[in-house]
Parts: structure tokens; C-alpha cells; sequence
């Protein structure tokens, strides 16, 4: 499967990656065989509910998954670095791999503080990347630690360096976080849940600044939300998770006009809109979404599934292309075709 | 304070919570955190009342201060025709059993080792009111529950979404008249959001309730809410059905609140004249050392000399809808 791409060259490719994690539960199946690919400059939203696995796979494409949890590992994550070489991630050491994390690709999570140290001032945490991947010394990585914190939009950045996290507000701090990440210039910013924890207007300034840095350094990034709405408007292309796998897979105007999986129009049609009027009633998904522990056989969303037929229960759904569409796929043997009259499920 | 009463306050005979100048102040240290000030609404019979605001600007403070948990620092909650700060002991309690709160984390608000049917029952129990299984079992259902299955199962076997359903059903045992839900489907998926908030719809309309319902979200709140109030640092900005507030919003505020929403349809953008509206500019001030005048100067694009100096009360903006600005963008 390969994606076009064509203007920008291309910077990820990852294929059939899975993952499974011990738990006292059982064996996690957190990544089910995604695929996706990535140019630079690029933005690919991934969106799904809790636990569907949008985490560990982020993880295991920067390599921070803790060794001991993985069960099973399989797939690569070829990454073309500046020389046009390609490495595959997922073979490469630990000791490679943390060479890697900072100049060549950098990740913000959701919550600001367990990026940050409490008891550092924010100067020391802004220059030991700088020190450490550029070789900068003392001084120097002081005044480019300083120009990354007004290039994030923080006020007075020269008196607030020498700060300590707790002095900050939250979205202060998930500047100083993505300040951090782009100390090195990297390629490739993967952004887990970057504003979930802040007002929808400090979550504005937070995604409209990501989006300017990115234009200005041609970085590819990768915007994991369980909110829509968030990649709607901001993402190139958009994949759909549910339990630990890509079931659709689209550039994102595509998504939104002729969504194919049953549960990306689930997902879509249970947010309340605001241009709806009040009192709209929900079209809620029944039932939760399911519990990765051990395998399950057939599709994953068949138990809420309005149009799940006998084979869905059967059979998993493999991954497919749409006809005549660019770039479009999904994994369900009976996809949303506009004009095609379906039948209901059988139960 | 002033003793007018408030323009948004409404002349009908079907009020059934009026809330009036409230102001709540916390010690922290030295200093006084000035979370509620002079706040004023109501809300009538079988109405929803939806309260937004960026987090800390006082929206749980005054769910809690309506239970008089703890009560006001000043102002009245008037329910049932009583001022419920004038209360205390036993007369207390038997009022705030006609409001009933739920919250957003529904599994640390129920206690993990009773089993669902007792944690239904022990309201009724106390109050001395019919706690027989037929009754648990009627409100288990109503919300969706199966009392077989789940009545003698623990809140940890239940996820977020099933535990937020075992809370209202032991708000909605005791037959309340006014629910008030903090923040009630922030923790959830969204596909479970909308079970809950579609359960919270059906659930007014059979136990006929009156509901002030606290949310960050917009979406969320306009899709339940009858009418709205904004808030901003302790104080309402604008109140207002809620056509108006989201159609039509004439605070500075409102208006930045609402152009930051992401839109889940980059084809519905249409949005002209909110993606234009100036952009939030700074952080917001502590509410320790609020600013003088319009608390919302410090970051209104359209802000003026007067804003600092005098502090703009609410004013009539159109058919139920008042803004406190002295330059509403009308
Ligand atoms: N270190 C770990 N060991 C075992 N299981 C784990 C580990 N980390 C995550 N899991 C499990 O893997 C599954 C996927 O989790 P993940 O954190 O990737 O979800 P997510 O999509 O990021 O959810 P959210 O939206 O809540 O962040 C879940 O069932 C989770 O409990
Ligand atoms: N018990 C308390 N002691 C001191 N300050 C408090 C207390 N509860 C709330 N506050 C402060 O009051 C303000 C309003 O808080 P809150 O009502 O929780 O806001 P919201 O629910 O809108 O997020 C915040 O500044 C908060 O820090
Ligand atoms: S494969 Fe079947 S159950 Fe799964 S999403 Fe498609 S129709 Fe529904
Ligand atoms: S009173 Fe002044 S500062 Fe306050 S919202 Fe209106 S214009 Fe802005
Ligand atoms: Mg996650
Ligand atoms: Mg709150």
C-alpha cells in the first residue's frame, strides 16, 4: 500500500506494526498491523476513544515503550533521515535510538508535568538538549533556550527562564513542553493529546502555534486526539483507530465527505455539533469500546455495529482500498457507499 | 453590592432556584481568592441551565455553594421560596435533598465497597423514604441499568460511563427537583458522552426535573442547555437563551470563546464572523488579584479607559439576553 505523497518527499514508513503488552490481565493487543505513511511537512491525525491504542503507538515508533511490558513486536518503521538514508526503528537499539529522539523526532504529551522536571529551573530542562545534540556551549544554549521560549509565545521569556515549572499556568508549561521538543529542530513531532487538558481557547493558541512552527521548520507531525473536531481543520490526512488498529484511512476532506467505516460515522454522529440546535438528539454508539486483552476473532467493532452481518463475527476485516479514490482505505466488509441501500444488521 | 435586583433576574411565578449576588471568597495564605463575585440568575421549572467557562473561572464553586457546600461568602440561594444561607441543621439538610449533584468523576464519588443496589438505597434509607428493592430497581432500570446483573456487582467492575449512570440513579431516587451536574461527561469517551447526555435528557423530562448543568465544552452545553451563562473569572459575562448566546453572543468574551471551538466539519466552517474575531490575547490574571473594572480587560481586544475604571453591570441585549459590557458588540 503506498500512499502518494507526491510534493513532499517522504519522511515514515511504517508497515504492519504491531504490538502486544503484558498486563496482570493478560496479553494487551495495543497495535493491531498498522500501516500508514508520512511526508515531511505533513500533519496525520489519528483519532479514537480511550485505550484504543493511539498511545502505544506512539511509543513504539519513538521507541519508549519499557522493554519488559512488550509481549510481541513485529513490523518496521522505516525513518529517512537528513541523508536520505533509511533506518528501520524498529530494529535499531536503544543506544541508537536515543541519538534519534530530540534532533530527528520529538514528542509532547498531555500532560505538561510529566515532561518536566518540578525541581529544575525551566533554564536547565530548555538547555541540556541544546548542550547535549548541538553541541552548543553554556551561554550559547542560554540565548537559544531563550528565543525558543518567545517563539513559543512566552511573555517576557529572558525573567521566566530561570522559573520553575509550578510557576507556570498549564498552558504555559505545555509551551515550554513543546519548546523542549523543538529545541533540536526535528523532523518529526509527534504531538499525543496536546491540549486535552487546557481550555478550548489556551488549546487554540497551543494548536495554532504547532501549526506555525511546522509551516516555518517543514516538520511532519503527527496530531493524536480522540477529538475530530481538533484534526478536522488541521490534519492532511486523518486515520481512525479502534481497538489497536487503523480502520480508516483518509486525506482529511476525503474523511469527512465519504467516510466508509461504520465506526468513523459512529464516532462522527455521536459529538454534539455546534451549529445543531439545542436538544439534538444524540445518535449515541451503543455499549464500549472493547478491551484489548487477548485476541478477538472477527471484526472488533462488530458488538456495536448497526450493520454487522453473520461473516463480521467470523472473519477480521482486512484492510482495502477504495475504488477510484486516492489515498482512501478502511477495514470493513460492508463499507458505507453512498446510494448503495443497506440493510440493517442482523441483530 | 448592590440591592437592585439584577436585570437578568426574571417576574415569574415559575422560578424554582434564584441565585442571587452570590459571592464566594476562599483564604489561601494571606490572601483572598475572590472565586464567585456577585453572581446573579435563576432558573424556571423543567429549564436547563448550562454554565461555561475556562477552568478556575468558578463554575464548580458555584454548584457547591448552591448545596451550601460550603455556603456563600454573601448572596441568597433561594429554593422552595426559603434562602437556603439562612438555614442550618436538620431544616438544611431536608431542603438539599431537593437538589442533588452529580459530578465528573462518577467512580470516586461512589464507594467502592457497597454494592450498586445498597449505594442506591442508602439515600432513601436515611430520609426515611420507600428504600424497598422495587424502588432501586425502578431507578436502576429507568437509567438503563439491569438490576439483575448489576445490583449486587461493586463500582469497580463498572466503567466511567456505567458508574456516571449509577449516580444519577441514586440523585434521581430521591426525587429531587433541581439536578445540578458538574462537568458530568468531561471523563468519558465521547460515543459514551452522548449515552449520558441523551439518558440526562430523557431523565428530565420523566422525573420533570430542573437541571443547571456546568461544562467547558460548548458543544456540549448548547446541545442540553435552554439557556446559557457565560462566565469569566468569577463573575457572568453574559446570560441568555441559547439561540442567542451562540448565534448571537455580544460579549468580547463569548465571542473569543466560541471562535476557538475546533469544528468537528471543515465543510460546516462558515463560520466567517467568529474565525475573524481578534484572538485571546495573554493569560489569565489570578483570581487573588482580579483586574479592576471589567475582571476581562486585561485581555479584550476592544477594551477602553472606561473598562479599568468602572465595572460594567448587566444590561439588557435583546429578548432574554443581557451582557455585562460597556461596549457589547450589538
Ligand atoms: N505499559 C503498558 N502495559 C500494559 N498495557 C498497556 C500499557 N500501556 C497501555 N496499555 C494498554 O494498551 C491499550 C491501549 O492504550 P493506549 O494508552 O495506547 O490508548 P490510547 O488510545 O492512547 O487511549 P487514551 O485516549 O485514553 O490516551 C489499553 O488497553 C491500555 O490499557
Ligand atoms: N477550597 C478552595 N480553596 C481555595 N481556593 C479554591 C477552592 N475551591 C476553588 N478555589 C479557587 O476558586 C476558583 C474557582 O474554582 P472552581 O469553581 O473550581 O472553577 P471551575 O469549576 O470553573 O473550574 C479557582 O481559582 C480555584 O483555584
Ligand atoms: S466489518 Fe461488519 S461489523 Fe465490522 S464495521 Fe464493517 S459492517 Fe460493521
Ligand atoms: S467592558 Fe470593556 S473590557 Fe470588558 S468586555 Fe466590555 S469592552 Fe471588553
Ligand atoms: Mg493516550
Ligand atoms: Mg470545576
Amino acid at each position: 500500500m503506498t500512499d502518494a505523497n507526491q510534493h513532499e518527499p517522504l519522511l515514515l514508513r511504517v508497515t504492519g506494526l504491531t504490538v502486544r503488552l503484558n498486563s496482570s490481565h493478560g496479553l494487551v493487543h495495543a497495535v493491531e498491523d498498522v500501516s500508514f505513511s508520512l511526508a515531511r511537512g505533513q500533519t496525520l491525525g489519528i483519532v479514537g476513544e480511550s485505550g484504543s491504542g493511539k498511545s502505544v503507538m506512539a511509543r513504539s515508533l519513538m521507541g519508549l515503550l519499557p522493554r519488559r511490558s512488550i509481549a510481541f513486536g513485529s513490523g518496521s518503521i522505516l525513518f529517512h533521515t537528513d541523508n536520505a538514508q533509511e533506518q528501520d526503528l524498529a530494529q535499531m537499539p536503544d543506544k541508537l535510538m536515543r541519538h534519534l529522539r530530540g534532533p530527528a523526532m520529538a514528542m509532547v504529551f498531555q500532560d505538561p508535568m510529566t515532561a518536566l522536571n518540578p525541581v529544575l529551573r525551566l533554564s536547565v530542562q530548555l538547555t541540556e538538549p541544546l548542550r547535549q545534540h548541538l553541541g552548543l556551549d553554556r551561554q550559547q544554549a542560554r540565548s537559544r533556550a531563550i528565543e525558543l521560549l518567545a517563539a513559543v509565545g512566552i511573555p517576557d521569556a529572558a525573567g521566566r527562564i530561570d522559573q520553575y515549572p509550578h510557576q507556570l499556568s498549564g498552558g504555559m508549561r505545555q509551551r515550554v513542553v513543546i519548546a523542549i521538543a523543538l529545541a533540536c529542530n526535528p523532523a518529526l513531532l509527534i504531538a499525543d493529546e496536546p491540549t486535552t487538558a487546557l481550555d478550548v481557547t489556551v488549546q487554540k493558541q497551543i494548536l495554532d502555534l504547532l501549526a506555525r512552527l511546522q509551516r516555518e521548520h517543514n516538520m511532519a507531525m503527527i496530531l493524536i486526539t480522540h477529538d475530530l473536531g481538533v484534526v478536522a481543520s488541521r490534519a492532511d490526512y486523518i486515520a481512525v483507530m479502534y481497538a489497536g488498529r487503523i480502520v480508516e484511512y483518509a486525506p482529511a476532506r476525503t474523511l469527512f465527505t465519504s467516510m466508509q467505516h461504520p465506526y468513523t460515522e459512529a464516532l462522527f454522529k455521536s459529538i454534539p455539533r455546534i451549529n445543531d440546535p439545542s436538544h439534538t438528539r444524540l445518535q449515541a454508539i451503543p455499549g464500549r469500546p472493547p478491551q484489548l486483552i487477548n485476541a478477538a476473532v472477527g471484526c472488533a467493532f462488530a458488538p456495536r455495529c448497526q450493520y454487522v452481518q453473520p461473516r463480521c463475527r467470523q472473519q477480521t476485516p482486512p484492510v482495502v482500498e477504495v475504488p477510484d479514490a486516492r489515498e482512501h482505505r478502511h477495514a470493513c466488509f460492508y463499507p458505507i457507499s453512498p446510494g448503495l441501500n443497506r440493510e440493517e444488521g442482523d441483530d | 453590592m448592590t440591592d437592585k435586583t439584577p436585570c437578568q433576574l426574571r417576574e415569574r411565578d415559575d422560578i424554582v432556584l434564584r441565585v442571587a449576588h452570590l459571592s464566594v471568597n476562599f483564604a489561601v495564605g494571606k490572601q483572598t481568592v475572590q472565586a464567585v463575585t456577585d453572581v446573579s440568575f435563576d432558573v424556571a421549572r423543567g429549564e436547563t441551565l448550562g454554565l461555561v467557562g475556562e477552568s478556575g473561572c468558578g463554575k464548580s464553586t458555584i454548584g457547591r455553594a448552591i448545596m451550601q457546600l460550603p455556603p456563600p461568602s454573601a448572596g441568597a440561594v433561594i429554593f422552595r421560596d426559603q434562602d437556603m444561607t439562612v438555614l442550618s441543621g436538620e431544616a438544611l439538610r431536608q431542603t438539599r435533598t431537593g437538589l442533588q449533584m452529580i459530578f465528573q468523576d462518577p467512580v470516586s464519588s461512589l464507594n467502592p465497597r457497597r454494592r450498586v443496589r445498597d449505594i442506591i438505597a442508602e439515600g432513601l434509607t436515611i430520609w426515611g423514604r420507600d428504600n424497598s428493592a422495587a424502588r432501586v430497581e425502578e431507578v436502576m432500570s429507568a437509567v438503563g441499568l439491569d438490576a439483575a446483573s448489576a445490583g449486587d456487582r461493586r463500582p469497580h467492575q463498572f466503567s466511567g460511563g456505567q458508574c456516571q449512570r449509577i449516580c444519577i440513579a441514586r440523585s434521581l431516587a430521591l426525587d429531587p427537583d433541581v439536578l445540578i451536574c458538574d462537568e458530568p461527561v468531561s471523563a468519558l469517551d465521547v460515543s459514551v458522552q452522548a449515552q449520558i447526555l441523551n439518558l440526562l435528557e430523557d431523565m428530565k423530562a420523566r422525573y420533570h426535573l430542573t437541571m443547571v448543568f456546568i461544562a467547558h465544552n460548548l458543544a456540549v452545553v448548547k446541545n442540553i442547555s435552554d439557556r446559557v451563562a457565560v462566565m469569566y473569572l468569577g463573575k457572568l459575562c453574559e446570560i441568555g437563551n441559547t439561540e442567542a448566546i451562540y448565534s448571537k453572543p455580544v460579549h468580547p468574551y463569548t465571542r473569543a470563546l466560541l471562535a476557538s471551538i475546533p469544528d468537528a466539519d471543515p465543510l460546516a466552517r462558515e463560520q466567517a464572523l467568529l474565525d475573524e474575531e481578534p484572538l485571546l490575547q495573554g493569560e489569565l490574571p489570578s483570581p487573588a488579584d482580579p483586574p479592576s473594572g471589567c475582571r476581562f480587560r486585561t485581555r479584550c481586544p476592544y477594551a477602553q479607559e472606561r473598562c479599568a475604571r468602572e465595572e460594567p453591570f448587566m444590561q439588557a441585549a435583546g429578548d432574554d439576553h443581557f451582557v455585562a459590557c460597556h461596549f457589547p458588540l450589538l
